[in-house]
């Protein structure tokens, strides 16, 4: 399993704050892809009601998990794929680790899977004396810099292209590239054999397609498409909720997914993978492997918080997150960054281990405007610090304040006598400027801000004045 | 227990069972109900060829196929790229050779017969994605294996989406993956009448036309790209560096 | 008609001439204005840091107070949008006053969505002269569908020019106690914020909502500048502001 490292987010906060070079990568970011899926979403005419279709196609499975799950199991079984259901983390690492036993496998290619990063599939894989090579450039990149992802679509996205350079030249032995489009040649020219090579092609699947026992996967590199077409053994690796009914309803997702993810109307490739190659076929792999992981996600079925399983991985909520555009992903310490990592973090990974991360967000509501199946995100985020008042895991002294506070809301007469005083002696601190430097126990607001003075008297002081000339 | 007992009791402990799931889901798969659609307009030639040009894709018209050799002879010329490659079998009669081009085709490969057995099919099966027995020095191509240096990949196309300019490639004996995967250059030849308006129209033509999906189905859309570093859009990552759509009846 | 005016705390004990000018505002639009005397919080601090018992306590409150008016009022998107779509979802279980705090909801504006949409106010009595900008605060944004009604009740003032920031939309950072709990990431976000607004060159940043008013000025104030004019729109449409 991935350590999750969300206990650390205010210290990282700070550090990224001040990361130069990161805060020029993320302005990139909401330049490419907030702006991207703002010119292509207005493409679908009916949004609204594409959206509400999209929701309901997940919510179709999602309230039947059982039965779509068993429908799909069995229809790609019937082609020859061999189904694997994984409870955690460490169970997919075993499965994927035993069929590369099974066959023999020396080397792995794999393109971009957020659920293997949920496992920590490399590590364990380079264990059992499997070498795995990254395809996804982004993801490339990331493994010979031995980093995470930082973003669910463009991992890769804090860094800038002199790292890379630097990054290349230095693992690759070739002298320093500087332009994109080269350093983009050079990882094709080395990967390349990578491809050729490689026994076994690991990918994840965008969905599953209960109709024909189908894996769905969309890139743009195509490498996608290689680690599931040249070696002889694919393991796809998923998530239990990622099934789709038909094609028609993939259809409709496929409207919405890259145009939320990347301001694209569709991505390069659309690969849809159903069994392994039959005997006419001149291509693909002779064995298919699909592992379903539950990683705690069936906890999340029957709640108030099955919302978030219809999450088809998009990062729009990421992209549009005022907080992630700040911090980028790293500092959310897990594997899902932004909005939805704020809530699968602490579902999938504990609520005790992300105390900070339901509650770094201002709850702005801009991710829940983005989301292409209407996930209320905002809501969510709400529900999880209820979670953490109910089992006592705030700190005193906010749960004495909010007490505090509702107590004198619900005593008119103190509360008006309270604020009375209260404002007076802060107009007086005020003084001249009309503006508080310091304000004890509200450090937080001061260290950057003033806290604009109140003028001295309530309103409701004025008003009963003014009524009662 | 198994880990899949496991998973599907934890699954069936937190949702009330519906009594008729198979009786709804089944009904729901027999319907598969289509979704919200954007409205394509009517020309759809000229719609898809616009939205392929929109992906970066180029994109050449003929109205007869037997041109379409000489087109590409042009275009590589142009751009100063190889005059060689690879197609699939069903293309080896096109006359490559006079247009100065150097197109090998895929080997023929063992059709599966219903009683189990293979054979190589001589003729192409109606409706399908033909089969094809190489005619040798007739048609002036040679036989050999898929090669990762192949400069140039010619395919045709299931059909195509006008929707997103997209082509969608099935998988098969005759129409390997790889031929439009590996080569820098996918040439793909589009015949119009096979241009479809949306994704939907295209599953329901695979519908008609086959008993079930094959291993893969691909939708290409443009040549393949990467924005991974600075989010720039950089053509050619793993896949083709270019695509060109060569619209001709087939 | 006759409009309950809610305050809200803030403008209550911050800057009161807010809550004056709005009445003006309603009364200019020809409304019978009562400002219940009782009237506190509005409950949304307790219910955004997960603490529903006092949210629900003072939803009750709130509804006692105001559920005999025609239409309530509200000089704030945030405090607003509690009431219109947060108070129902912490009565779904209870079905009568569900219904009750539906009907409620229904009838509670933001104030500029009543001005414009409701009163559809043609004129108003501010004289505010010259450009300013306008940020629109979340809630009212997204909660409320606020964003063209400030814009149109502006435009009905001769003299108002206003300047488009980039990103008005964007979160100040303000967030209720997010802005002291994750004061570092607030006050960053406010620094956008108050860069968007030194990029128009305008002298006066413009809002709906007081906690987002503060907020900005307490930046702007902090990065030294003290000329720039924070306002609530209340305060440009009935020109009381100082």
């Amino acid at each position: 399993m991935m350590q999750n490292n969300a206990l650390q987010f205010k210290r990282q906060v700070t550090i990224k704050l001040a990361d130069v070079k990161l805060q020029g990568a993320l302005s990139r970011l909401q330049s490419r892809f907030v702006e991207g899926r703002s010119a292509v979403i207005s493409e679908i005419a009916d949004l609204p009601q594409t959206r509400d279709a999209a929701a309901g196609i997940r919510n179709r499975v999602l309230n039947d998990l059982e039965h779509w799950l068993l429908h799909f199991e069995r229809e790609a079984t019937a082609r020859g794929t061999v189904v694997h259901w994984a409870e955690t983390g460490e169970d997919v690492n075993r499965i994927v680790t035993e069929i590369a036993a099974q066959h023999g496998v020396k080397t792995a290619a794999k393109s971009k899977s957020m659920v293997s990063e949920e496992c920590g599939l490399n590590d364990a894989l380079e264990r059992a004396g499997v070498t795995v090579m990254e395809t996804d450039l982004g993801e490339y990149i990331l493994q010979l810099a031995k980093e995470a992802p930082s973003h669910i679509v463009a991992p890769v996205v804090h860094k800038n292209k002199e790292e890379v350079a630097d990054l290349f030249a230095e693992k690759h032995g070739l002298p320093r590239k500087t332009g994109i489009a080269e350093l983009c040649r050079e990882a094709r020219e080395i990967l390349r054999p990578a491809f050729l090579n490689a026994d076994m092609g690991i990918s994840g699947a965008n969905f599953l397609i209960a109709e024909t026992g189908s894996a769905l996967i969309v890139t743009n590199e195509g490498n996608g498409r290689l680690v599931t077409t040249l070696p002889r053994v694919h393991v796809a690796i998923t998530g239990i909720e990622k099934v789709v009914p038909t094609l028609e309803d993939v259809s409709t997702l496929l409207r919405l997914l890259p145009r939320s993810a990347t301001g694209q109307s569709i991505t390069n490739y659309v690969s849809m993978l159903t069994g392994k190659k039959s005997v006419t076929d001149p291509d693909g792999p002779e064995h298919f492997h699909i592992i379903l992981l539950d990683n705690g996600r069936s906890s999340l079925l029957g709640g108030e918080m099955q919302d978030m399983l219809r999450c088809i991985r998009c990062g729009a909520c990421m992209n549009h997150c005022p907080v992630y555009q700040n911090i980028g992903g790293h500092a959310y310490g897990w594997v899902y960054p932004g909005p939805m990592g704020s809530i699968l973090t602490p579902l999938l990974s504990g609520l005790e281990n992300s105390p900070d991360l339901p509650n770094a967000s201002t709850l702005c509501g801009a991710c829940a405007v983005v989301c292409p199946v209407k996930i209320p995100l905002p809501d969510l985020l709400r529900k999880l610090r209820e979670k953490q008042m109910e089992r006592g895991m705030k700190s005193r002294q906010e749960t004495l304040l909010l007490k505090t506070w509702a107590w004198f809301a619900l005593h008119p007469k103190l509360y008006a006598f309270a604020t009375k005083v209260g404002v007076k002696f802060m107009a007086i601190l005020g003084g001249k400027e009309k503006l508080l430097h310091n304000l004890p126990g509200a450090s937080g607001w001061t260290n950057g801000r003033d806290f604009p003075a109140p003028t001295g008297k309530t309103f409701r002081e004025l008003y009963r004045k003014e009524h009662n000339k | 227990m198994s880990a899949r007992d496991n998973i599907l009791n934890k699954i069936r402990k937190a949702q009330t069972p519906n009594s008729n799931a198979a009786e709804v889901i089944a009904q729901h798969l027999a319907q598969h109900p289509r979704g919200p659609r954007p409205n394509i307009p009517d020309d759809l030639v000229a719609h898809f060829k616009a939205r392929a040009l929109k992906l970066s894709s180029d994109v050449l018209e003929t109205d007869d196929s037997k041109n379409v050799p000489q087109l590409l002879a042009d275009y590589l010329r142009e751009k100063s790229l190889p005059m060689s490659g690879v197609c699939w079998p069903e293309l080896a009669d096109l006359p490559w050779l006079a247009a100065g081009l150097e197109i090998h085709s895929h080997p023929p490969l063992p059709h599966l017969n219903p009683d189990g057995t293979t054979s190589h099919s001589t003729k192409p099966a109606s409706g399908q994605v033909a089969g094809y027995l190489p005619k040798g020095e007739e048609a002036n191509i040679s036989l050999r294996e898929f090669n990762d240096t192949d400069a140039v990949g010619v395919t045709s196309a299931f059909c195509a989406i006008a929707e997103t300019g997209t082509l969608m490639m099935l998988g098969g004996a005759d129409t390997p993956a790889t031929t439009s995967l590996l080569p820098e250059t996918h040439v793909a030849i589009v015949d119009p009448k096979r241009i479809v308006a949306t994704m939907e129209d295209a599953w329901e033509l695979m519908r008609k036309e086959f008993s079930q999906p094959p291993r893969a189905v691909n939708f290409i859309s443009g040549p393949s790209r990467t924005a991974d570093i600075e989010q720039t859009v950089t053509l050619g990552a793993h896949g083709p560096y270019r695509v060109l759509l060569i619209l001709a009846p087939l | 008609m006759r409009v309950g005016f809610f305050v809200t705390c803030l403008v209550d004990a911050m800057r009161p001439r807010i809550g004056f000018a709005a009445i003006k505002l309603l009364e200019a639009a020809g409304c019978e204005v009562a400002v219940p005397e009782q009237q506190t919080c509005c409950g949304q601090p307790g219910y955004n840091s997960g603490d529903r018992k006092s949210a629900t306590a003072l939803a009750l409150k709130f509804l006692a107070e105001f559920e005999s008016f025609d239409y309530v009022v509200v000089p704030s998107g945030s405090c607003a949008g509690m009431t219109v779509k947060h108070y129902p979802d912490l009565f779904k279980d209870d079905a009568a006053l569900l219904a009750r705090f539906t009907a409620l909801g229904a009838r509670t504006f933001e104030l500029t969505d009543f001005l414009h949409n409701v009163a559809q106010l043609k004129s108003v009595p501010g004289k505010f002269h010259g450009t300013l900008t306008y940020h629109d605060s979340c809630s009212g944004l997204r909660e409320l569908d606020v964003y063209q009604q400030p814009r149109a009740l502006l435009a009905t003032m001769p003299d108002v020019t206003i300047k488009e920031m980039v990103e008005s939309t964007t979160c100040c950072g303000f967030g209720g106690t997010f802005s002291v709990k994750y004061g570092e990431l607030s006050t960053r976000m406010a620094d956008n914020k108050c860069t968007h607004i030194a990029d128009t060159n305008c002298d006066t940043i413009v809002g709906g909502d007081l906690g987002c008013l503060l907020n900005i000025e307490g930046r702007l104030r902090r990065n030294g500048d003290h000329s720039t004019r924070v306002l609530h729109i209340a305060e440009v449409l009935a020109d009381t502001g100082e």
